[in-house]
């Protein structure tokens, strides 16, 4: 990869919603760009012809026999949310309107 | 000048009905309080495991099959990743690469023939969980994180509001009858996105989103609406951007939502924590074989069976009233009768009493006999409606409740001995008829049919009358 701008860097931390300091960015700039250049070495293997992998694992997923298990009190899921409200977790909301 | 042309795709999920979730086995059983159907697989705590539901993959098998669609027989899944709070992982896991299946259509009527509708590709995923907006907060269930669904995307290939809801209406029966999802719209177990642009000129125009329309009659609506903002737009000269829109059912209009991530946004990859599945031909063969009856198929049987045309959309629209009706088709019974007595008045005691058909005391071999005594008129519609409520609520046959309730048959001795003292007691009225005035036998008619206390066949009486008034 050639350079990598400020804009793309600004972007993925957009998707990441971080917020991101003016004297941050170029720090991460070169952080970044040399994270790409090592995953791009991977491209530079020759004669690559190893079947389309997706997991360590070579044998075909086992499936699970559809019945329901054990199940987690609501106290147990809101206990890690920073806020909840009856039984619902609660967030800022979500939807610019 | 050109006309504008509306194109439209359709996405739509569908939950499928399974007992459990799709990588968890907590309960897929949307609707419960709150927060009470989950495990740490659907909170995405760290360090948990997906592990794959086999129904899941058989009814998201079986909807690929009833689209025609091509079976991708080695597939994976993929992580879609974005952050939102409906989506604890903060990556949904989803099928990208390999869908399940792919290059499949729907056919539609439109005026002059059918229509395909293509589509592209159907593919599994597990469900977000249901967000809740408040004016500052969102309140979040995720009771239905991981349910599984499947999402089905179609080609641009619809042109119309109406098209487009002769699509949904097609796709939904579908579903329904093949046992893949219960498709209540209302509910969210069925969920319609739709992609509008307008063009003048064979190219696309900008591709605008409308997310979650409750019904099918609000997707027609939201077509409409879309179609003419956009035309306005563009006719003043302002440029349309890649949006997703909201339809709002109050104003019957779209609403921003937001500007759109784009695909590459989600920097998909294949999940691997789950290795390949692959569907051998047996499997594909036996779900295929095992298929539920289509709706399509019993159209034709209820057609060729004298059943008319609004009565066969009737049942075909109500499942419980289609299976039950089924149980009869080789059972040798008036198919005609049988569908207008379950589309009539049992359906109108079902409503007033709000109970289902298989919590009634109606057993198959009750309204076996029923339909054949109404066929062969030994009682008729009348009589029917007077038991219908024992028929429904008591553990008797036809036979006792209609001795219980006064019905008896009545043979032809007893009746002519009835019609001729009938006559005797109304020498006037007999009189008036061989003076020519045909209007006296209603009366006579009238006089036997109370005397009978309704149970003799109107027709036969009539031709009795005549024949003994000729004497």
């Amino acid at each position: 990869m050639d350079k990598l701008t400020k804009e793309q860097v600004m972007h993925v931390a957009y998707l990441a919603r971080i917020h991101l300091e003016e004297e941050d960015i170029e720090k991460y700039r070169v952080q970044l760009k040399k994270l790409i250049d090592d995953i791009d070495k991977i491209k530079d293997i020759k004669n690559y012809d190893e079947e389309f992998l997706i997991s360590p694992i070579e044998h075909n997923s086992t499936l699970r026999e559809d019945a329901i298990g054990q199940m987690l009190d609501y106290k147990e899921v809101i206990k890690n949310a920073p806020n909840f409200n009856g039984n619902f977790v609660e967030v800022p909301v979500m939807i610019n309107e | 000048m050109n006309e504008y042309k509306t194109t439209v795709g359709i996405e739509v999920h569908a939950e499928l009905k399974t007992k459990s979730k799709i990588f968890s086995n907590s309960a897929n059983n949307y609707g419960k309080m709150a927060n009470t159907c989950t495990n740490v697989i659907d909170l995405g705590y760290p360090g948990v495991l997906p592990t794959v539901n086999e129904k899941a993959i058989e009814l998201a098998l079986r909807a690929a099959l009833v689209l025609n669609c091509k079976i991708n027989k080695k597939m994976h899944f993929d992580r879609k990743n974005y952050f939102y709070p409906d989506n604890p992982k903060n990556y949904q896991i989803t099928q990208n690469r390999t869908p399940i299946g792919i290059n499949g259509y729907v056919e539609i009527d439109v005026k002059g023939g059918k229509k395909k509708i293509r589509i592209h590709d159907i593919h599994i995923e597990e469900d977000t969980c249901k967000s809740i907006h408040n004016k500052n907060k969102s309140m979040l269930d995720f009771n239905r994180a991981g349910i599984p669904l499947v999402e089905i995307v179609t080609e641009a290939d619809i042109n119309s509001s109406e098209e487009a809801m002769k699509y949904l209406e097609k796709l939904r029966e579908l579903l329904l009858y093949a046992d893949v999802s219960d498709c209540k719209i209302e509910e969210g177990s069925m969920r319609c996105d739709c992609n509008v642009s307008v063009s003048k000129t064979e190219k696309l125009g900008t591709k605008i989103e409308i997310k979650n329309i409750g019904s099918i009659t609000n997707v027609g609506i939201a077509i409409d609406y879309e179609t003419e903002r956009q035309i306005e737009l563009l006719e003043n000269k302002k440029d349309l951007k890649e949006e997703t829109r909201r339809f709002d059912d109050k104003t019957n209009s779209t609403i921003l939502m937001r500007i759109k991530e784009t695909g590459n946004d989600y920097r998909y990859f294949p999940e691997p924590d789950i290795p390949f599945i692959e569907l051998s031909d047996q499997y594909i063969e036996d779900v295929n074989n095992n298929l539920p009856m289509l709706a399509e198929e019993r159209r034709k049987i209820y057609l060729k069976n004298g059943i008319n045309e609004i009565n066969v959309q009737k049942i075909i629209q109500n499942r419980t009233i289609s299976d039950y009706l089924n149980k009869f088709i080789n059972k040798n019974i008036n198919l005609v009768i049988a569908s207008n007595l379950l589309l009539g008045d049992i359906a109108a005691y079902l409503n007033k009493y709000e109970i289902k058909i298989e919590n009634t005391k109606l057993t198959d071999n009750k309204f076996i006999d029923v339909v054949n005594y109404l066929d062969s008129q030994k009682i008729n519609s009348k009589i029917f409606k007077t038991i219908l409520d024992n028929i429904m609520e008591e553990d008797l046959s036809i036979d006792e409740i209609l001795e219980k309730s006064g019905f008896k048959e009545i043979n032809n001795e007893e009746l002519i001995d009835i019609i001729k003292n009938v006559l005797k007691n109304n020498e006037q009225s007999v009189n008036d008829y061989h003076a020519g005035n045909t209007r006296a036998i209603k009366y006579i008619m009238g006089q036997i049919m109370k005397e009978t206390k309704g149970n003799a066949n109107p027709k036969d009486v009539n031709l009795l009358v005549e024949r003994l008034l000729k004497k």
